[in-house]
This record gives C-alpha cells, sequence and structure tokens, in this order.
C-alpha cells in the first residue's frame, strides 16, 4: 500500500443546491480556491453548514461542481475513483461484511487482491484490531468501527485520503489515539490528506496547513500555515496561540456575516 | 420463610464463588441461575410433579385405549397405542435426562404443561369418537385409522410429498428469480420503476389462483401452467420486498462502494443484494405461504399428483382417515420446509444485530 501523494487543485469552484420542495435554490460554496501539494496533510475547519462537507465530496466526485475546475495530478475529477478514497464520520461499514470482508472489498473491487494477498490481515493487527478480523460491524466499538474504516480506504493505496469529520462521533480518549494512528499512516504511506473537522485542536495536531471556512455561502476566510513538526505538544504555547488565532478567525467569520446581512 | 431464602440464597452464593474459582463471567446459563428468585421447597417438589406430568397422562391415554371399551363393535389395532408409546417414551428419556442435567428438566419443565395438553387432546378425541361415538365415523375416524390409512399408503404418500416438492420448488425459484430481477432492477433505477410500477400495481392485487381457469385452457402442460401459477404469486412479494430493499438501503453503501472502485456489475451484487437481503427474506417467507396455497390449488383442480391431488382423490373414495392422514402430512411437509427457509434465513441474515424474538 505504498501510496504516492496525489495532488489537487480547486479552482474557483461555486455549487448550488436545486431545492425543488422550497422551489428555490442554495449556494453552498462559492469561489473556492484551494491548491493541495502532494503527500501534505491540510484540515479544513469551519462551523456546521459552511459547506465544507460538500466540498470533500466534489473532490471524491460524489458531486459535481456547479461552476469552477477540480483537478487530482491536472487531470479534471469527473467521477469517484480509488485513487481518491473517502472516511465518513460513522456507520460506513457494510454491515453484511466482517471487518477483514470490508477491508477485502476494495482490494477485489480494483482487482489487486491477489497481489496483495495477507494485506487485510496486516492493516487489521496495525490498528491492533486482529481479534475482531471475523467479528460484523455491529459487534465493534465506534472507535473500532473507525478504525476499520480508515484502513479499508486506505487498503486500497489512495494517493489522496479524505477524511470528513472520521473522528467527530467518538469520546477524547479514542480520538486522540486514532490522530496518533492516523499520523503514523501518513507519514508511512505518503498520501495526501485532507481532513475535515470542527475540532480545531484535531486540525492543529495533525496537519501541516489549515484552512477556514466561513459559512452561507461557503467561502475560504483563512489559511494558516503551521511549522512542520511532530508530534505536537496540544498543551505547547504556540499550539494555544494558534489555537485562538483559528478561533478568532472563525468569530470574525461570523461576525463578518452579521454585519452582511445589516 | 427467612430460612428457606436463605438457603436459596446460599446457593446462589455457592454458584457465584464456584465462578469466582474458576475466575471467569458466568455463563448466561448460570447468570439466569443466580438472578432467579429463590423457590420454596413445596414449590420445588410441585416442579418436579409437574415434570412427570407428561409421562402420566400418556400413560393414561395408552390405558384409555386398550382398556376402555369401544363404542359398537368398532375394531381398533394397536398402531395408536404404538405411536402413543413412541412420544411416551421420548417423554420418559426428556425426564431421566432431567435427573441428570439441570439444562434439561429446566427445558423439561418449561415444555410439561404443554406436552401435557397434547396428550389430553389425543385422550379427549379418542373418548369422543372410538370409545363413545359423539363424533361419528365416517366424518371423524378415530387417529388409530388415520395413522393406519397413512401407513397404507406410505409408498403412494412419498411419492405425493416428492411431486409436490418438484412442483413446489420448480415454481418458488421460477418465481423468487423473476421477482429478484424485476425487484432489484426496479430498485436500482428510476427508469426500469416508471415501466414496472404500473404492472405491479394492476396484478400485484390479483389472488395468483385467479389465473387457474385460464391456465388450464391455455397452458400446453398441465405442470408447466402450475409452475407458472406458483412463480406468479410468489413473482409479487419478492419484487416488492426486494424492491423496498433497495430502496431503503442508506446511500452512504453506495458511495463507499463507488469511492473503493466498484463496477456496476458489483455494486448490483456485493452492495445492493446483500443490504436488501433482510427485506427480500419477507418476500421470500410470505412467497412460500402464497406458493403453498397456489400448490394445493393447482394440484386439487388439474394436476393429476401431489399431496393436494391425493386429499381429493381420496375424497372420491370416501376415505375420511386417508383424507386426515394427508392433511397432517402436509402440515409436516410444509413445517419442514418452513423450518428449511427459516435456518438459511438465521445463516444468511448472521450478521444482522440479534433480535429479541
Amino acid at each position: 500500500m505504498s501510496g504516492r501523494g496525489g495532488h489537487i487543485e480547486i479552482k474557483n469552484v461555486s455549487k448550488i443546491f436545486a431545492r425543488p420542495d422550497l422551489n428555490s435554490t442554495l449556494v453552498a460554496l462559492e469561489g473556492v480556491d484551494m491548491e493541495v501539494r502532494p503527500s501534505e496533510f491540510i484540515s479544513i475547519v469551519g462551523t456546521s453548514g459552511c459547506g465544507k462537507s460538500t466540498l470533500l465530496r466534489i473532490i471524491a466526485g460524489l458531486e459535481a461542481a456547479t461552476f469552477g475546475g477540480v483537478f487530482c495530478d491536472g487531470e479534471p475529477i469527473l467521477r469517484a475513483n480509488p485513487k481518491r478514497g473517502l472516511v465518513f464520520q460513522e456507520n460506513s461499514l457494510f454491515p453484511w461484511l466482517t471487518v477483514r470482508g470490508n477491508i477485502a472489498f476494495g482490494l477485489h473491487a480494483t482487482g489487486k487482491y491477489r497481489e496483495n494477498a495477507g494485506l487485510a490481515d496486516r492493516l487489521i493487527s496495525l490498528v491492533g484490531l486482529s481479534e475482531f478480523a471475523n467479528s460484523y460491524p455491529h459487534q465493534l466499538s465506534g472507535g473500532m468501527r473507525q478504525r476499520v474504516s480508515l484502513i479499508r480506504a486506505l487498503a486500497v493505496s489512495p494517493d489522496v485520503l479524505l477524511l470528513d469529520e472520521p473522528l467527530g462521533a467518538l469520546d477524547s480518549f479514542t480520538r486522540m489515539n486514532i490522530q496518533d494512528e492516523l499520523l503514523k499512516l501518513w507519514r508511512e504511506n505518503g498520501n495526501t490528506m485532507i481532513l475535515i473537522t470542527h475540532d480545531v485542536d484535531e486540525a492543529i495536531y495533525l496537519s501541516g496547513r489549515i484552512y477556514i471556512m466561513s459559512p452561507r455561502p461557503g467561502r475560504i476566510s483563512g489559511e494558516i500555515t503551521l511549522p512542520m513538526s511532530y508530534p505536537r505538544n496540544r498543551s505547547s504555547s504556540d499550539f494555544v496561540e494558534v489555537r485562538n488565532r483559528i478561533l478568532k478567525k472563525l468569530n470574525f467569520a461570523r461576525e463578518e456575516r452579521e454585519d452582511y446581512n445589516l | 420463610m427467612n430460612e428457606k431464602t436463605a438457603s436459596a440464597t446460599s446457593g446462589a452464593m455457592h454458584l457465584m464463588s464456584e465462578a469466582n474459582v474458576q475466575s471467569r463471567a458466568p455463563t448466561l446459563w448460570e447468570l439466569r441461575q443466580i438472578e432467579a428468585a429463590p423457590k420454596s421447597k413445596s414449590r420445588l417438589a410441585a416442579d418436579r410433579a409437574v415434570a412427570a406430568l407428561p409421562l402420566v397422562m400418556g400413560v393414561l391415554v395408552i390405558a384409555q385405549y386398550k382398556k376402555a371399551p369401544n363404542a359398537g363393535n368398532a375394531v381398533a389395532t394397536d398402531t395408536y397405542a404404538y405411536f402413543i408409546a413412541l412420544l411416551a417414551s421420548a417423554v420418559l428419556a426428556m425426564l431421566v435426562a432431567s435427573f441428570f442435567s439441570k439444562k434439561a428438566y429446566a427445558r423439561l419443565l418449561e415444555k410439561a404443561p404443554l406436552y401435557t395438553a397434547g396428550f389430553l387432546l389425543f385422550a379427549l378425541y379418542d373418548y369422543a369418537t372410538l370409545k363413545t361415538g359423539i363424533l361419528p365415523l365416517p366424518y371423524f375416524p378415530w387417529p388409530d385409522r388415520i395413522l393406519n390409512g397413512i401407513y397404507e399408503d406410505r409408498a403412494l404418500l412419498l411419492d405425493c410429498i416428492k411431486n409436490s416438492l418438484i412442483l413446489l420448488f420448480s415454481g418458488y425459484f421460477a418465481g423468487v428469480a423473476a421477482g429478484l430481477a424485476t425487484g432489484l432492477s426496479s430498485g436500482l433505477s428510476a427508469r426500469v420503476r416508471y415501466w414496472v410500477m404500473p404492472l405491479i400495481q394492476i396484478l400485484g392485487p390479483i389472488p395468483s389462483t385467479t389465473w387457474l381457469p385460464i391456465i388450464l385452457i391455455v397452458a400446453s402442460s398441465l405442470f408447466g401452467g402450475s409452475v407458472f401459477l406458483i412463480a406468479l404469486g410468489v413473482w409479487y412479494p419478492v419484487t416488492m420486498s426486494s424492491m423496498t430493499g433497495v430502496l431503503n438501503i442508506p446511500k452512504v453503501n453506495f458511495e463507499v462502494a463507488r469511492t473503493l472502485g466498484a463496477s456496476r456489475a458489483r455494486m448490483l451484487f456485493k452492495v445492493a443484494l446483500p443490504a436488501a437481503m433482510p427485506n427480500i427474506f419477507q418476500g421470500l417467507t410470505q412467497g412460500m405461504s402464497v406458493a403453498c396455497t397456489a400448490l394445493m390449488v393447482a394440484e386439487m383442480m388439474g394436476v393429476e399428483s401431489g399431496l393436494g391431488w391425493y386429499i381429493n382423490w381420496q375424497r372420491g373414495w370416501a376415505e375420511f382417515a386417508k383424507m386426515y392422514g394427508a392433511v397432517i402430512v402436509i402440515c409436516i411437509t410444509f413445517t419442514v420446509v418452513n423450518f428449511a427457509l427459516k435456518l438459511i434465513k438465521r445463516r444468511v441474515l448472521r450478521w444482522q444485530e440479534e433480535r429479541a424474538d
């Protein structure tokens, strides 16, 4: 599963949803520009409903942008592709497959199962779930399920891994553990990582660059580049200062919206 | 009261300490024992008596049958006595086992009232027919006559079971295949649904047996016609359930499959089909009961073999005992078929969270 980092370019993307029941439209994203270089780890933070999930789904190829262009390694993104793996927030495992079956699904689908015999089991032991290889998702805890979702996406060696609040529904201890596992996996494989989160600490702990989004319509309202040093100390003064800067920007975004409404 | 409770509690304590010594959590069975309300001595003795009740009742049934005088000059063979003896010895085996295993005892205790009632029913029916003639022949043959009727015609009945099952499963599997094809495709594609839905809405409410007179005329072979009839009856519930099943699949399953590179065929067979399975099995179960009904109607109306035909044929000879016998054989056959379906369902849906039922 030697992933090669993919290069993502988002050029002036807008997404407008039809709302036939209200006979109206909704602008979810407006003029988003973004670039993620190969093997970079970036986060997108913002309040609920700021369009960050929509943006991720457009990068994944599950939604089409209304205006603008989205490119992966220079090629326009038209549909979903196993080069760009996606990890959902929760309960996205196939309930009828065991842990091993879930992880093997992508290997079978991409025809990589034969040449990667034993990969599923290696990945399972990597996240410490060997005991549960033959368990069904409903028999696992929330944290275990998210670990399985993570390695299921990684099994097909994606160039880009898209993480849609993958730890949002977990308790804080499990979350910190998986954050460390995530960092380890990233540094071993060198995939490009795009993480959506509303947890500012998580974004700072994990990423090299953070985009801040503001809602209605969803826009990029700020960008913060962090020095490349891992592991990060969650209680260091720099960490706290960055957190304050981001929170201020998020607040500022809200005030600006209120101004706009006046 | 205090003393009794204390002794029962110490029993529970004993169980708990035993579990502690083995340094493991108690099994479900042990936990039930620990949690169970303590029973008084008289209650324990009453339980013993209840456990022995089915056996006593069974022996009484045989005694009544052999010793009590028959009404008129009715003759009865020993077949019924052997049959009851067989049931009674099964109960005896459970009783013996209950002295060696607490689990077997608990199971017997739970079922004992039911078994006793069963024997009681036999006794009452025997009394009302053979012994007194309150329920007269030929409409109410006593059990001995029914058993002898089944035994006499055993070769023919076996052949009928075989023919019925061949017809049942030919129609059933044809209907399931057709139902899955229309159901899954209309679940997955709005365009297919557009054309299939009106067809379902028109054909669905018509009981499939309605078509029988037409099929009897049009079909080139009665067997083929009956297969079609059964298949039509199965097709509707399987179509509906598999379509509903697919429409209810959470979208995220398909999205995950797309990001993992699944082809359309994989999406259909490895995502839509297994995800819709819980719904599909509802249709399969419902379809089986429709199929059994259609089978009986087809065999009584036209097909010249099978259990439905056998009942009708024996009616022609006014052989009521054999008609009742056929009903019993049909009951056993369909029970076995439905049990097999249930086992398959449990196996296929083992990934589901366990339900209380």
